[in-house]
């Protein structure tokens, strides 16, 4: 059938169609986007959970849509910089861990003073100030710190009872004797572990010197300003190697596997951010929903009484790298997620909080049994080591140490001998 | 004589500038081919020569993030020679892949010979065989290390239920090493396979049946004519192995990161983390042209090779 359209039906329908393009480009114009590049758990600390979508009366304030890229934790950083050091990018914000903040890299990101003096982020020094340090860099603001990993001792209470354990240990060498104690067969049949602990991050064995009262580099960036208690805590996980208390598979552990073991019930004991605590009591993930518990790590027995134990955390920040546009919305972006509301939500969302405020909020201590003891360890916790160029290098120096004395192919004082000799040279001048 | 001698010269002469005329001409005259051929180009140009020209020169740099790139030299090429680790892992690639890359050829030549000769279910066998090559690299990984998981991998179990030694990956290097070497031969076969395959079913029959016809065995049927005729293809399956091989870095990066302490680390897993962990531009682009060189050197021997037997046949 031919079709019959007069030259007025035409030229109606052309104008018709230019102009449902030009409104559509109008529309288009009016939303804002914000580019953030983070790792997933940011996004989804946002977005979902028993709070909703935290970020959603930002967007619809400011007529905004946030277009999310997300990677994990080391790709995620690698992109960050690679884009920061652009001539320009699209990415508008940012998230950074803290001890990648070194001065070159602080070079990369937007100073955040003047923005702040200009538009406050909401009673700021409400951020644990350790957190804010770490952030701060050659005394200028380069990021705006938004969820820590505070780490604690995580233990299954159903098998520490099978086991005849009627509670956790206090100290550091009662740790060691249930962990050999709980490595046996479960009554369910599966083969148990006494503790999982991942073998890639220096986080581990930097908690085991710290109880102690040693460290792996301190803030005045000595390598290991206590020799002796650093072969003590590396004796103590070659010791419990030795036993079968932590699995043969130990060098080749990462963090996820952690999670699996201790939710599969593989394992008693392990060292994770109290953060974990939903994830790892998730009914339709783990063998023990609600049996999964955390304390803070116990220090030694010997550690004196003046030296207490600081356990690691980690933090994220939001950052704006220099070279992008629209700094005006990022910044309004982090303000709005620095405010005590959105931290409050994001931390019912499953985010370690930033402020020491929101452990006081009954809605949110009340809701959860490790706020009042993560607070706690937050308080004396510090990181694992100082950010400075070399950093990534020398965690990998460390751990390459740990693992030859774990396994038992070095002895521990050789392997902490050899942390001083490889590391030294690493150190800013 | 000698005119018309210098005549003829003169003529060839004139002849032989003519023709060079001519050939110089045809060079330069525009063909649309060079037109439909230019994509290509600009695509090689641009994803492999200036990537390329771009990390020689960085190779020369010291640059990081936060750090404009300074000259310095052959400095970051010295510092890789003189890292024991750098050799420690050029050991750990060279042994994984000629111990590999030859298995691949022994297997992949046997079973060329076994599909050659028939075999029943033949398509269902070949759909068998060339199957982990249509797997991806990581999700083969993931197989592998869950089924020999050294506390509840299915492999590890049935082995150590049946009294043989297990494959203690995680703990001892060397058993890190042959696992990452099995992974790569289960992966990789069928490519050998296949190139075997075609080059065994191109050969004539009847050269087969003028064998058997002279009385020869099994054996001197497979001395005297297929192991012959398969050897350029033999070759070319070995030398696009080595290069594919030397590359080997995600079954090593998924199961063992290089560990325990650095002792499975092959070439490309000490560049990445040069260049992704420790974000040392300069030593991760010295270590990739090092890797260049090595893979030319390695494939120079099979193409000069190669090349001398195309030659000794075409004469």
């Amino acid at each position: 059938m031919p079709l019959h359209m007069t030259r007025r039906a035409l030229l109606t329908t052309a104008m018709a169609a230019g102009a449902t393009g030009a409104l559509g480009r109008l529309a288009h114009a009016q939303v804002k986007t914000l580019n953030v590049l983070c790792h997933r758990v940011h996004q989804a600390n946002l977005t979902t959970g028993a709070a909703g979508n935290v970020i959603k009366p930002w967007e619809d304030k400011n007529d905004a849509q946030i277009s999310w890229t997300t990677l994990d934790s080391n790709p995620l950083q690698d992109r960050l910089f690679r884009e920061a050091s652009l001539s320009e990018t699209d990415f508008n914000v940012g998230y950074v861990i803290d001890n990648r903040m070194t001065s070159q890299i602080a070079s990369l990101f937007e100073p955040l003073d003047d923005l702040r003096k200009a538009e406050p982020i909401e009673d700021f020094d409400d951020i644990a100030e350790g957190l804010r340090q770490s952030m701060t860099v050659g005394g200028k603001l380069v990021g705006v710190p938004v969820r820590h990993a505070t780490q604690g001792l995580f233990y299954n209470e159903e098998l520490l009872q099978e086991a005849g354990i009627s509670a956790p240990p206090n100290t550091l060498e009662e740790l060691v004797e249930q962990a050999k104690k709980l490595t046996f067969t479960s009554r369910s049949g599966t083969p148990v572990v006494g503790m999982i602990l991942a073998s890639d991050l220096a986080v581990f064995p930097v908690m085991f010197a710290r109880a102690f009262g040693g460290d792996f580099i301190d803030k005045q960036f000595k390598v290991v300003p206590d020799p002796e208690a650093m072969e003590k805590g590396l004796s103590v996980l070659a010791d419990l190697f030795k036993a079968g208390a932590l699995p043969r598979s130990y060098a080749t552990t990462r963090n996820d596997d952690m999670v699996t073991w201790m939710q599969q019930g593989r394992a008693a004991f392990a060292v994770l951010p109290f953060a974990r605590y939903a994830q790892l009591n998730n009914k339709e993930q783990s063998t023990a929903p609600g049996k999964i518990k955390a304390i803070e790590f116990p220090g030694s027995k010997t550690l004196s009484s003046g030296h207490e134990m600081h356990p690691v955390v980690e933090s994220w920040a939001m950052a704006i790298p220099a070279n992008s546009t629209d700094k005006k919305l990022s910044w309004s972006y982090i303000r709005f997620v620095a405010s005590k509301a959105a931290t409050l939500d994001m931390a019912r969302n499953g985010n370690g909080p930033v402020r020491t405020s929101t452990y006081a909020e009954p809605s949110f201590a009340g809701s959860l049994p490790q706020a009042k003891v993560e607070a706690a360890a937050l308080a004396k916790a510090r990181p694992a080591f100082p950010a400075f160029p070399e950093a990534a290098r020398a965690q990998s120096t460390f751990l390459e140490e740990v693992q030859l004395a774990v396994l038992g192919r070095k002895s521990p004082k050789e392997a902490v001998a050899a942390i001083v000799d490889r590391v030294k040279p690493l150190m800013p001048a | 004589m000698a005119f018309g001698s210098e005549a003829s010269v003169g003529h060839r002469g004139e002849g032989a500038a003519e023709a060079a005329g001519e050939t110089k001409r045809r060079r330069f005259a525009f063909s649309p081919a060079y037109l439909y051929a230019t994509p290509v180009h600009l695509l090689v140009l641009g994803i492999i020569v200036l990537p390329a020209i771009f990390v020689l020169w960085l190779s020369f740099e010291a640059s990081s993030f936060g750090q404009s790139a300074t000259f310095v030299g052959f400095d970051n090429y010295i510092r890789v020679l003189t890292d024991p680790y750098f050799w420690g892992s050029v050991w750990n690639t060279v042994l994984v892949v000629a111990v590999a890359v030859h298995i691949e050829l022994l297997l992949g030549l046997g079973l060329a010979l076994l599909f050659a000769s028939g075999l029943p279910l033949q398509r269902v066998m070949l759909v068998v065989v060339l199957a982990p090559y249509a797997i991806s690299e990581v999700t083969a990984v993931a197989m592998w290390r869950f089924l020999f998981d050294p506390d509840v991998g299915p492999i590890t179990l049935m082995l150590r239920y049946t009294g043989l030694p297990t494959l203690d990956w995680t703990f001892i290097p060397s058993h890190g090493l042959i696992l990452v070497g099995l992974l790569t031969i289960w992966l990789h076969l069928p490519f050998t396979f296949i190139i075997l395959y075609a080059a065994r079913l191109a050969v004539p029959k009847e050269l087969y049946e003028a064998g058997r016809t002279d009385g020869a065995n099994a054996f001197q049927l497979f001395r005297n004519i297929t192991l012959p005729l398969l050897a350029p293809a033999m070759l070319i399956a070995l030398l696009f192995r080595y290069i594919f091989a030397f590359r080997l870095f995600s079954e090593v990066w998924l199961l063992t990161q290089g560990g325990p302490a650095r002792t499975t680390e092959v070439v490309s897993v000490y560049l990445y983390q040069e260049g992704f962990r420790y974000n040392s531009f300069g030593t991760a682009a010295a270590t990739a042209w090092m890797m260049v060189v090595i893979s030319l050197l390695l494939a120079t021997g099979y193409v000069w090779r190669l090349r001398k037997e195309s030659m000794a046949n075409a004469f």
